[in-house]
């Protein structure tokens, strides 16, 4: 079937249109204008902005470790609502039906699950499968497990077998690229460190965070995964530290890496208080290294709760819990830390990181390396989105914001002096054609002809917040599935991976470091076509070479 | 294999047997849901439909675990860090060898582990029960006493955060000492137990302890896994409406009580007017409860013959792989079946099927 969506204004980065057209989908994907055809369904969106679906390229939606969140925090969903997030006050809010659902109405149709715990892959495949709409892809954690430390403790950290074991690994949990979470810092926790730099060393094996990091790049890139290894940097959430985000960036010896929720690493430590915006350092340090992509972990005022592997970091921060409950899980490999937060717009520390987040995206010379996210649920929960595009795209906006959180905060930043506001085009950049190039999703982000018929339409209106809280239009696959902002058929989605080639004998070598040390065979946590009752529920995407 | 109050019957008929009883039904309740991923996703998905509840079987245990979790919160630790890395082990109460006869060797296997902190010898405490045998190279004491379980507790973490106590049997007294000085010289201290066997006061007793060793040093806590899939099953409740088992859908918003919803109460009062019972592992079984008209899938029919409908389903790991949680990675795995049997239908089939039924009724 041919459907035209008529007399939008496109919004298309990629293939360079940023005017008034047309877009035809037909059999699930995005065609030329067809000559000499009618089209079989029309729909005039004239006056309508007109983009690819979104890609969020950084939400924690599924996994052990989102579930464990789930756990702590049901009444989530009841203390968001209470303080006027647009959530509905459920339980079932933050389920993983809800979310599909959300996201959909907002214009997305990919999402990544950004920590993927490999001995509970099948949890994190199960659940995003339970997932409507959208697309997703999931990465999958080393880095803190004890093969890799003992690899490179034994000089083999620029071995095949280091790059072996990785392929194994994407292959065996389905994942689209690899994810590194504080290197080696979440190991020396278990051996009851509680801070962990660059340079410092992992107990017992003598590893540091850099060689960890410098070994996943060479590896990722040997392996021609396309998305380069994704980094949750050291020292997370400290004030002072973008001096080890610049360090760790200058390491990065011009291959390819991807900086995760960067603001977290965006602080300097003037002031009376210790804690200021680094934000123009952090930037000078981004915007001169081509080689590193950050998406931004942009913070909202509001209840939320933290999730993440860097159990090190979550140990630390579980004193600011609010609620005050945390869960520190001291799993395989990384673990997993849940703890609650409540971002205060009248907290100095607070406003600083939201006016930081602000400041990354407003000072990125290139906005295809600087990518949009707020590590949900982290900074805040994706139904934020909206209103982060909407401080992006209106300086009003902002300085209404600014009225209203300390004047010391406001002095530490230099958000007030920015006047920048993105386009419609780099919006769609920083939520769509970026994130899919950078995860070697080249079929989307983009409404060039042969690309997935992932489509959103928007109604234009000065109020960003309500023109991109629900699509008039959202096409998945070349089916309408939302309708005035509201989802009107409910499909299921594909997971994307890679399949990087390795030497058999990794398995071997793997079964036996399993079965010695934990009694398991990695067959128990091996993902499988068969994990849903759905076939071509897996698709593979090319390699860079 | 299926009947119809105890007669034969086509599985076909047996499925509209059991669309007409519980699309009549006002509350039914999904209980036993010993099944596997794919079985609890199907329940869950039920329920929702009918406005019923879902429960365990093991959901006494589940659900004061999950009331604790988010209370407090809780510092687990995964059965791989505990076998490579905790150099004391506390053995809380005689649930967990009862839950898993061979727990001792496989937390203390004769290979080396991984690199692990502190020196200290390798030592398991059994609070509450008689010393089992460890392995050679493992230290192990017990502390009994004619104190109950929970005083043991509260005791040894009394002693533990070194708080005056005073009790008249010396030699508990003498034992507790010990240990508490062991446990505060521990590198990586794990309290492992059942929450089927201690109350939540005892619970928070031990999570209270954990923070408070975690001030200086590393502690954890282990729970053992529920019987049936327990664990698996709770997971997936969670992921799925945000909550634990023994929630029900009647209203708008699901809704969790683990008083209000347990299956034998729900049936007992008549709060349920229909079960669903659920028994589909292989190499497990549970007992199902009576009083309301049931739909009984399970493995083993011959124990459930007099239900009202009663459909032989396949066993999950038995007759096709499932996906559950296993305790060796403290997570969800895929059991291959020990010997494939594609002829009889899974639970997910079944339930998928009276749900596909019901809703053609409705439309």
């Amino acid at each position: 079937m041919l459907i035209q969506l008529k007399g939008g204004h496109v919004i298309d980065p990629v293939n360079k249109r940023d005017a008034k057209g047309d877009v035809f989908i037909e059999d699930g994907r995005i065609v030329a204008a067809p000559q000499g055809r009618e089209p079989d369904e029309v729909y005039d969106v004239t006056g309508k902005i007109v983009m690819a679906g979104a890609v969020d390229m950084h939400s924690h939606i599924a996994g052990s470790n989102v579930t464990l969140g789930r756990q702590l925090m049901p009444e989530l969903p009841y203390l968001a609502a209470q303080d006027g997030q647009p959530i509905s006050p459920s339980p079932a809010s933050w389920g993983a039906y809800a979310t599909g659902i959300r996201y959909a109405e907002m214009g997305y149709t990919t999402v990544i699950e950004p920590a993927m715990i490999p001995t509970h892959a099948i949890e994190a495949q199960v659940e995003l499968a339970s997932i409507p709409i959208i697309d997703v892809a999931g990465l999958a954690i080393l880095g803190n497990d004890d093969y890799t430390l003992e690899l490179l403790r034994d000089g083999k950290g620029r071995s095949d077998e280091l790059k072996d074991y990785v392929a194994w690994t994407l292959n065996h949990s389905k994942a689209i690229g690899l994810k590194v979470i504080n290197a080696g810092g979440s190991e020396a926790f278990k051996f009851n460190d509680r801070t962990f730099s660059l340079d410092d060393e992992v107990p017992d094996y003598g590893v540091t965070s850099r060689a960890i990091v410098e070994a996943m790049q060479k590896a990722v890139a040997d392996l021609a995964v396309p998305h380069p290894p994704h980094v949750h940097c050291n020292n997370l959430g400290i004030a002072g530290n973008v001096e080890t985000a610049v360090a760790t960036i200058e390491a990065t010896q011009g291959l390819p890496i991807h900086f995760a929720h960067i603001q977290f690493y965006g602080y300097g430590k003037e002031g009376e208080k210790g804690f200021s915006s680094g934000a123009a350092t952090l930037m000078d340090a981004v915007n001169k290294h081509k080689n590193a992509t950050v998406d931004v972990g942009q913070v909202m005022f509001g209840q939320t709760v933290t999730i993440s592997g860097d159990i090190l970091r979550q140990f630390d921060g579980r004193r600011a819990a609010s609620p005050k409950k945390w869960a520190i899980n001291q799993g395989d490999g990384n673990g997993t830390g849940v703890v609650p937060y409540h971002y205060k717009s009248k907290s100095f520390v607070n406003a600083l990181q939201w006016a930081i987040g602000l400041e990354i995206f407003l000072m990125a010379e290139d906005p295809w390396r600087v990518l949009f996210s707020t590590d949900h649920p982290n900074g805040a929960l994706f139904v934020r989105y909206p209103e982060i595009i909407h401080l992006l795209m209106d300086k009003d906006e902002r300085a209404r914001w600014l009225d209203d959180v300390p004047e010391a905060s406001r002095e530490f930043s230099n958000l007030a002096e920015i006047s920048r506001e993105l386009t419609y085009s780099e919006i769609a950049v920083i939520t769509r054609g970026a994130p899919a190039k950078l995860m070697g999703l080249n079929d989307r982000g983009h409404l060039g002809a042969g690309a997935i018929g992932d489509v959103a339409v928007y109604t234009e209106q000065k109020n960003k917040t309500k023109m991109f809280a629900g699509a008039d239009y959202v096409f998945k696959s070349g089916e309408l599935v939302v309708r005035k902002g509201k989802v009107v058929r409910v499909t299921y989605g594909r997971c994307y991976h890679v399949e990087p080639g390795y030497d058999p004998q990794i398995k071997r070598r793997v079964k036996s470091f399993y079965d010695s040390k934990y009694g398991v065979d990695p067959s128990w946590f091996g993902v499988s076509d068969a994990i849903t009752n759905r076939r071509d529920r897996f698709a593979t995407i090319p390699l860079s070479r | 294999m299926a009947t119809v109050k105890g007669e034969e019957a086509e599985l076909d008929s047996a499925l509209e047997r059991a669309a007409d009883l519980l699309g009549r039904a006002r509350f039914p309740v999904i209980g036993g849901l010993f099944t596997d991923i794919s079985g609890a996703a199907a329940a869950l998905a039920l329920a929702e439909k009918l406005g019923g509840a879902v429960d365990h079987a093991a959901g006494t245990g589940l659900s004061r675990a999950s009331r604790v979790m988010r209370e407090t919160g809780a510092t687990p630790a995964s059965f791989g860090e505990v076998r490579n890395r905790a150099d004391t082990v506390v053995v809380i109460g005689k649930g967990p060898l009862e839950r898993d006869p061979d727990l001792i060797a496989k937390l203390f296997p004769g290979k080396p582990g991984l690199p692990r902190p502190g020196d200290n010898q390798r030592e398991v405490i059994f609070l509450g029960l008689d010393k089992v045998r460890t392995p050679r190279h493992v230290r192990s004491s017990s502390i009994r006493g004619r104190a109950s379980l929970p005083e043991l507790v509260a005791l040894l973490a009394a002693n533990v955060r070194e708080t005056r106590f005073d009790i008249r049997d010396k030699a508990l007294c003498t034992k507790l000492n010990r240990a508490g000085e062991r446990i505060r010289k521990s590198a990586f201290a794990v309290f492992v137990y059942d929450p089927a066997e201690i109350e939540e006061p005892v619970m928070h007793t031990v999570l209270e302890t954990v923070r408070h060793l975690v001030l200086t040093t590393r502690a954890a806590i282990m729970t053992v896994a529920a019987p049936g899939n327990g664990d698996g099953v709770n997971l997936c409740s969670t992921w799925t409406c945000g909550l634990p088992v023994r929630t029900s859908f009647a209203r708008e918003v699901p809704e969790h009580d683990a008083w209000a919803y347990e299956t034998e109460r729900l049936l007992e009062t008549g709060e349920a007017d229909a079960l669903v019972w659920i028994d589909a592992l292989e190499g497990e079984g549970t007992k199902r409860p009576k009083g309301a008209p049931t739909v009984v899938l399970s493995s083993s029919p011959g124990r459930a013959s007099k239900g009202d409908v009663v459909i032989e389903v396949a066993s999950a790991a038995g007759d096709h792989d499932a996906a559950l949680y296993l305790s060796p990675i403290s997570g969800i795995g895929m059991v291959k079946a020990g010997k494939a049997n594609k002829d009889k239908p899974t639970v997910a089939d079944v339930l998928t099927r009276i749900a596909e039924l019901i809703d053609a009724r409705n439309a």
